[in-house]
C-alpha cells in the first residue's frame, strides 16, 4: 500500500517531481562521469610511470637508489638473473639496463639527459620504447654506436638521422668518457618530457663507454598484472640477498604516483559528498513543499488511525522513488557518456605543458570502477532517505486537531 | 807577351762562362727539389704537417701572458691570464687581471680539468656537465681546451688547396673526423703556413656549415720564433660576439717541471 501510495503521490506533481528528479540525474551522471575521468587520469599515470622505464618491480645494488652513480651499479648481476629465471612467474619479462646522467653534444647544442643502455631484444618487451620508434630503426643487439633519441630532443639539437651526438659522462674510474653516436631511430612517447629525457643505446655500448664490465644499473620486472607486483616482490625478497640488493615495486618506485592515487581516492569521495550537499537541499525542499501541501490529508490520515511510524515510511518510499528513477537515469547517462569517449577520450593536447608536469597524458580516457558506480549510489541513495528523513518526521508530527485547523 | 794576356782573358772569361752555368744548374735543382719535396708533402705529410705545426705553436713548453678580451653586444672586458703548457697535454692557467678575478685558475693534466676560486678557496674537478660549457665566459668552452689535442687524433687530414700569404705558402687543410671520434663537428678547415704557423682553424657542423672560426694574425716575433700575436674566435652568425687572445709574452722552454702542473700549484700560482 505504501508503494502505491508514494508513487501516486509523486506524479500528482508531476512538474516539481521532474525537475527534482532532473537535480538527481545530473548529481549522479556528474559523480559518474567526472569520477570515471579522475580514474582515467590517474590510470594513466600509472601506466606511463611503469611504462616509462619503471615496470612493476625494480632490482638494483643496496644504495644505488639513493645516489644513482655509476659506482653503485650491479657488479655481478649474472646470480641475480639466474635467481630471476627461477623463481619469477613463466609470464613475466625482465629487462637488464644500464642507466647514467649524461650530457649530449653536438655542434651547436648541449644538454643533460639521461642515457639507458638496454638489451633490445628484452626491452621490448618491458617497456614503451620497442614500440615507440615512429623513424629510423629500432637497436640491433651488437650495435656499438647507434642511438635512439626522442623527437623533442631531435627537435631542440636540430638533428636529424644519420646525425652524430657525443655524449660525455663520469665513468667508473671517476674520468670523463665520451663517445660519439649515430642517431639510428627516432621515438615518440606520451610525453614530451620523456623525448627529451631517454636516449637509448644498447647495453654493450654503455658498459664499454663507462668501463662497466658486466655491471648494469638495474633490473626491471613487468609482470602480467601490475596487481600481483606486491606478492611477487616479496617472493624475490626472500631469495635476493637483501644486503647488497634492492628488491622494489612501482608502489616504491613512483611515490608521487601512489600518493596521488591515494589523494584520488580521496578526492573522488569529497567530489561525491560536495555534489551531494547540493542536491541534497534541493531534495529536502522539494519533499517539505509535498508534506507542507498534504497537511490535512497527513491529519485525516492520523484521524482514521494511521500511526505516525507508518506516514514517516510513506514520504521516505516517496523520496526512495524519486531518488531511485533519478539514480537510474542519472547512472545509465553516466555509463553512456563514458562509453561514447571511450574510444577518442578527451583531447587536451592545448594544455599539455602544464599537465605534463605532473605526469598526466595528453588525451584521458575515462576508467569504469564498479566500485565507484556503487558507492556514488549508496551516497545518494542512504544520504538522500537520511535528509528526507525531516520533512517525513514533520509530517508524522501534525496531529488531527492542527491539521484540520489548517486550511 | 800580348798573346799571354789575350790567353789570360779568355779563360777568365771562360770561367765566368761556366761559373754562370753552375749557379743555374744549382738554382734549378732547389727548385726541383723543393717541387718535389712539396709533392711529397701532399702526398704523405699532412698528418705530420698538422702535429708539426700543433706543436710548433704549443712548443715543448711555453710560458706566456695573454690578454684576453670577450666582446659582447653591451659590453667588453678584458682578463689578463698567466698560462704555463707543457707538451700537448698539460696546461695551466691563472688570471692576474682584473684584481676581482685575480686568482682564479685552471688546470689540464691529460683529458681532465680542475678549476679554482679563491674566494671560496675550493679546487673543484670539472664534471662532465661543464665540460661544454664557456671557459670564464669566453667563446672558448672547456672542451676546446681539455681536448686541445683532438685535432691530431681524432680527424683524417687532406690538402685542399694552397694560398699565398705575404708571400708565404699557405696549406688549406680539410680536417674530417674519424667515422667514431667523439667529436662534435663535421669538418674542420685549418690553414697553416709553410714556417707551420697556425693561420685559421675552422668549425663547421655536420651540414659542414661554418659555426664558429678562429684566426691568429699580426705574426710577428714572440719569445724567439714567428708567433701569430692576435687570436680571434668568433661565432659565425653573431657579428658581435667574438673572444680575442692578444699575447703580450711568450717564453718558450725546453721543459717545465711536473710539479708546476698539479693542484697545490693551481692554488698557490706562482707570481
Amino acid at each position: 500500500m505504501y508503494l502505491q501510495l508514494a508513487w501516486r503521490n509523486i506524479w500528482r506533481n508531476p512538474r516539481r517531481t521532474i525537475v527534482i528528479m532532473t537535480a538527481v540525474v545530473i548529481g549522479v551522471w556528474a559523480m559518474i562521469f567526472l569520477g570515471a575521468l579522475m580514474r582515467g587520469v590517474s590510470a594513466q599515470m600509472v601506466k606511463n610511470g611503469i611504462a616509462t622505464l619503471t615496470g612493476h618491480i625494480q632490482i638494483h645494488q643496496r644504495g644505488f637508489r639513493n645516489d644513482p652513480v655509476i659506482e653503485n651499479s650491479m657488479h655481478e648481476p649474472e646470480m641475480v638473473e639466474a635467481l630471476l629465471a627461477e623463481y619469477l612467474p613463466s609470464d613475466a619479462r625482465w629487462s637488464p639496463r644500464v642507466r647514467v646522467d649524461a650530457i649530449a653534444n653536438n655542434a651547436r647544442h648541449s644538454g643533460g639527459l639521461t642515457l639507458v643502455g638496454i638489451d633490445p631484444e628484452r626491452e621490448a618487451g618491458v617497456s614503451f620504447i620497442g614500440q615507440a620508434v615512429v623513424k629510423g630503426e629500432y637497436l640491433d643487439a651488437g650495435d656499438e654506436y647507434g642511438i635512439i633519441v626522442g623527437q623533442a630532443l631531435v627537435d631542440k639539437f636540430e638533428t636529424k638521422l644519420g646525425r652524430k651526438l657525443v655524449f660525455m659522462s663520469q665513468d667508473t674510474e671517476r674520468d670523463i668518457a665520451s663517445r660519439a653516436f649515430r642517431i639510428r631511430g627516432v621515438f615518440r612517447a606520451e610525453m614530451e618530457a620523456t623525448e627529451k629525457q631517454y636516449a637509448f643505446i644498447t647495453k654493450g655500448a654503455a658498459q664499454k663507454m663507462l668501463k662497466l664490465g658486466a655491471g648494469i644499473s638495474e633490473i626491471s620486472i613487468l609482470l602480467a598484472d601490475y596487481e600481483d607486483a606486491e606478492s611477487v616482490a616479496d617472493n624475490l625478497k626472500e631469495v635476493i640477498p637483501p644486503d647488497s640488493y634492492e628488491v622494489e615495486t612501482w608502489r616504491e618506485l613512483l611515490p608521487l604516483v601512489t600518493a596521488v592515487l591515494k589523494m584520488y581516492d580521496w578526492f573522488i569521495y569529497i567530489w561525491y559528498l560536495v555534489i551531494f550537499i547540493a542536491m541534497g537541499f534541493g531534495i529536502v525542499n522539494t519533499i517539505l513543499m509535498a508534506v507542507f501541501e498534504r497537511i490535512r490529508e497527513f491529519g485525516l490520515f492520523r484521524a482514521l488511525g494511521m500511526k505516525p511510524l507508518w506516514i514517516v515510511k510513506e514520504v521516505l518510499t516517496e523520496s526512495f522513488f524519486l531518488l531511485t528513477l533519478g539514480m537510474i537515469i542519472g547512472s545509465g547517462l553516466g555509463l553512456l557518456s563514458i562509453h561514447a569517449l571511450a574510444d577518442t577520450g578527451i583531447d587536451l593536447s592545448a594544455l599539455s605543458e602544464g599537465l605534463e608536469f605532473v605526469g598526466m597524458s595528453r588525451v584521458i580516457y575515462p576508467v569504469i570502477i564498479i566500485r565507484d558506480i556503487v558507492v556514488a549510489n549508496l551516497v545518494v541513495l542512504v544520504l538522500g532517505i537520511a535528509v528526507s528523513a525531516y520533512p517525513a518526521i514533520k509530517a508524522a508530527r501534525f496531529t488531527p486537531v492542527e491539521a484540520m485547523a489548517r486550511t | 807577351m800580348r798573346s799571354r794576356v789575350v790567353m789570360r782573358l779568355v779563360s777568365r772569361e771562360g770561367k765566368v762562362r761556366y761559373m754562370r752555368k753552375r749557379v743555374a744548374l744549382i738554382l734549378s735543382f732547389i727548385v726541383a727539389c723543393f717541387f718535389f719535396f712539396c709533392g711529397t708533402l701532399h702526398a704523405i705529410d699532412v698528418e705530420d704537417l698538422v702535429r708539426d705545426a700543433v706543436n710548433y705553436y704549443r712548443g715543448d713548453a711555453s710560458f706566456s701572458t695573454v690578454d684576453m678580451t670577450i666582446h659582447r653586444p653591451g659590453w667588453e672586458r678584458t682578463l689578463t691570464i698567466k698560462a704555463w703548457t707543457k707538451g700537448q697535454k698539460d696546461s695551466l692557467f691563472t688570471i692576474v687581471a682584473p684584481p676581482k678575478d685575480n686568482g682564479n685558475g685552471t688546470l689540464k693534466r691529460g683529458k681532465e680539468m680542475w678549476m679554482f676560486n679563491p674566494k671560496v678557496n675550493r679546487v673543484i674537478k670539472l664534471p662532465p656537465s661543464m665540460m661544454s660549457q664557456s671557459w670564464m665566459g669566453s667563446d672558448f668552452s672547456n672542451n676546446d681546451l681539455a681536448k686541445s689535442d683532438s685535432i691530431i687524433e681524432d680527424y683524417t687530414h687532406k690538402i685542399t688547396g694552397t694560398e699565398i700569404h705575404d708571400g708565404k705558402k699557405v696549406y688549406v687543410i680539410t680536417s674530417m673526423p674519424k667515422p667514431d671520434a667523439p667529436v662534435v663537428w663535421g669538418m674542420q678547415k685549418l690553414k697553416v703556413r709553410e714556417d707551420l704557423i697556425f693561420l685559421s682553424q675552422e668549425f663547421y657542423d655536420e651540414d659542414l656549415l661554418l659555426v664558429k672560426a678562429m684566426t691568429g694574425t699580426e705574426i710577428q716575433m714572440l719569445g724567439g720564433k714567428l708567433f701569430p700575436k692576435i687570436w680571434k674566435m668568433q661565432k659565425t652568425d653573431k657579428e658581435e660576439e667574438y673572444t680575442v687572445l692578444d699575447y703580450g709574452e711568450i717564453v718558450f722552454e725546453e721543459s717545465l717541471p711536473d710539479d708546476l702542473f698539479t693542484i697545490s700549484s693551481l692554488k698557490n700560482p706562482r707570481r
